[in-house]
């Protein structure tokens, strides 16, 4: 019973992802509802080329090998738009990961990303970089801190796994005056980012960077599976409490 | 199609195999797989040390004045290279846990200091995001944070009458316990979910980082 259960759960949900995904595919498939990091995030490298300065995008400090791995998966997706519109016009962003794990992923999104927009300068060294591993959460703060304030960056585009340290370089931006877009699956890291801008990405918002990124109708179809397995998980919570109320 | 195809079925196979062996509590396999992935990481994190000491001293070579970036950049790899060298002389036997003092005296002190910073920074970053925009969220926000710090400051102190010690405590656990919980549980559940349907999407072999 406890294998079964969790099995049937992962099973149905694939069956309908894959299922709906094929039918969106087939017909033109619903609009997503507008988040104000993602829709902050358009233009930013238009922006930043035309103010000849820098974007900057961390993707955090979750290992693909641990727990926390689909936040690095979402914002590789956020900087796989970001090298693509960067590498079109020979600015690709500053990327900075906490995690040895990202960096080989970072580096080929963003060759990947000049090849395709047969970039003649490429990736110049030091586009991606390393900055501390992920038991070292201040040390990756502030040398994302310092990589800010020595360059002169538009925009700062932080997306995945973060905790309190953020609020480090969220002070560092500030300072700087440079526009933030902040999401994290962390709620102290949004509790910290939440003053600082508008521009954020709250938890599962994150998370649906693919679909908002790509738009495939797999990834959108997953969206809507997610909300009707939210909805499902909310009546059985109030379900349950009205249950325990009554019971008393 | 080979070289898009063959990542996709190593990667799909091995999500598969260990979802599976962790299910069915095989720990033979789920052991061995994540054994390796461990390994991995420990090869990417080294990929990672000498993309950071190579970013560090082609700054310190650049035709840069010296100052600033390039003092920074120095004292990083001058850093690196002397915890490396008491890593060895440890391995020698000729230093006793030298690695284990600088992070002890060095390490530790600063981001113990960066911490201690935290709330300072969030407190300014209310007060300015009062500057920017005056409203009721934003006088929430700040009103809260200086209520729950002014409530740990004061709640033990003896100046403080106790009636009035005990309803600051009871405020502060009501905001912390249903308020503050109920929300960061809502983040939680949203998160889960969300990477419930990503890591599927991952397993399917729909979501594909790995593969450009």
């Amino acid at each position: 019973m406890t294998v079964i259960a969790p099995l049937a759960i992962i099973v149905i949900v694939a069956l309908a992802i894959l299922l709906w995904g094929r039918r969106l595919a087939l017909r033109e498939g619903p609009a997503l509802r507008p988040l104000a990091g993602y829709t902050a995030l358009r233009g930013q490298v238009g922006r930043a080329i035309e103010s000849a300065s820098k974007l900057h995008i961390s993707l955090g400090r979750a290992s693909l090998t641990g727990s926390a791995n689909p936040t690095s998966v979402a914002a590789l997706a956020v900087l796989d738009r970001l090298a693509a519109e960067g590498c079109a016009n020979d600015s690709p962003p500053i990327t900075t990961v906490g995690d040895g794990t990202l960096l080989p992923l970072a580096e080929n999104d963003l060759r990947y990303a000049a090849e395709a927009a047969k970039s003649p300068v490429g990736i110049p060294p030091g586009t991606a970089r390393f900055i501390a591993s992920r038991n070292d959460p201040f040390a990756y703060a502030a040398g994302v801190a310092s990589v800010i304030q020595q360059q002169k960056m538009l925009g700062n585009v932080m997306v995945g796994h973060y905790g309190q340290e953020l609020a480090i370089v969220t002070e560092a931006a500030g300072r700087n005056q440079i526009q933030q877009i902040i999401g994290s699956d962390d709620p102290l890291a949004l509790a910290v980012a939440a003053p600082v801008t508008d521009n954020l990405m709250i938890g599962e918002e994150m998370l649906a960077a693919p679909a908002y990124m790509q738009g495939k109708p797999d990834q959108i179809a997953s969206l809507q599976i997610q909300d009707i397995l939210r909805i499902l998980l909310s009546l059985t919570i109030l379900g349950l409490a009205v249950y325990r109320f009554v019971a008393g | 199609m080979f070289r898009r195809g063959l990542p996709l079925i190593i990667a799909v196979f091995f999500g598969v195999v260990t979802l599976l062996s962790l299910l069915f509590s095989i720990p033979e396999i789920s052991s061995l797989i994540l054994e390796w992935a461990s390994f991995l990481a420990a090869v990417a994190l080294l990929l990672g040390v000498i993309n950071l000491f190579s970013v560090h001293t082609q700054r310190m070579a650049g035709n840069r004045p010296v100052g600033g970036q390039n003092l920074y950049s120095a004292v990083l790899v001058i850093s690196m290279l002397v915890v490396f060298g008491l890593g060895l002389t440890d391995l020698l036997g000729i230093t006793e846990n030298g690695t284990g003092q600088v992070f002890n005296w060095v390490q530790a002190p600063l981001e113990a200091a960066l911490a201690s910073l935290l709330a300072f920074f969030l407190l300014f970053s209310g007060i300015r995001l009062l500057q920017r925009q005056r409203t009721v969220y934003s006088i929430l926000f700040l009103v809260t944070a200086v209520l729950i710090l002014l409530s740990n400051a004061l709640i033990f102190s003896p100046l403080l009458p106790q009636s009035a010690s005990l309803i600051l405590q009871q405020l502060r656990d009501f905001v912390q316990n249903v308020i503050v919980t109920s929300g960061m549980r809502g983040i939680l559940l949203g998160v889960a979910l969300g990477a419930i349907t990503l890591s599927i999407r991952l397993l399917l072999g729909l979501e594909r980082p790995y593969n450009k």
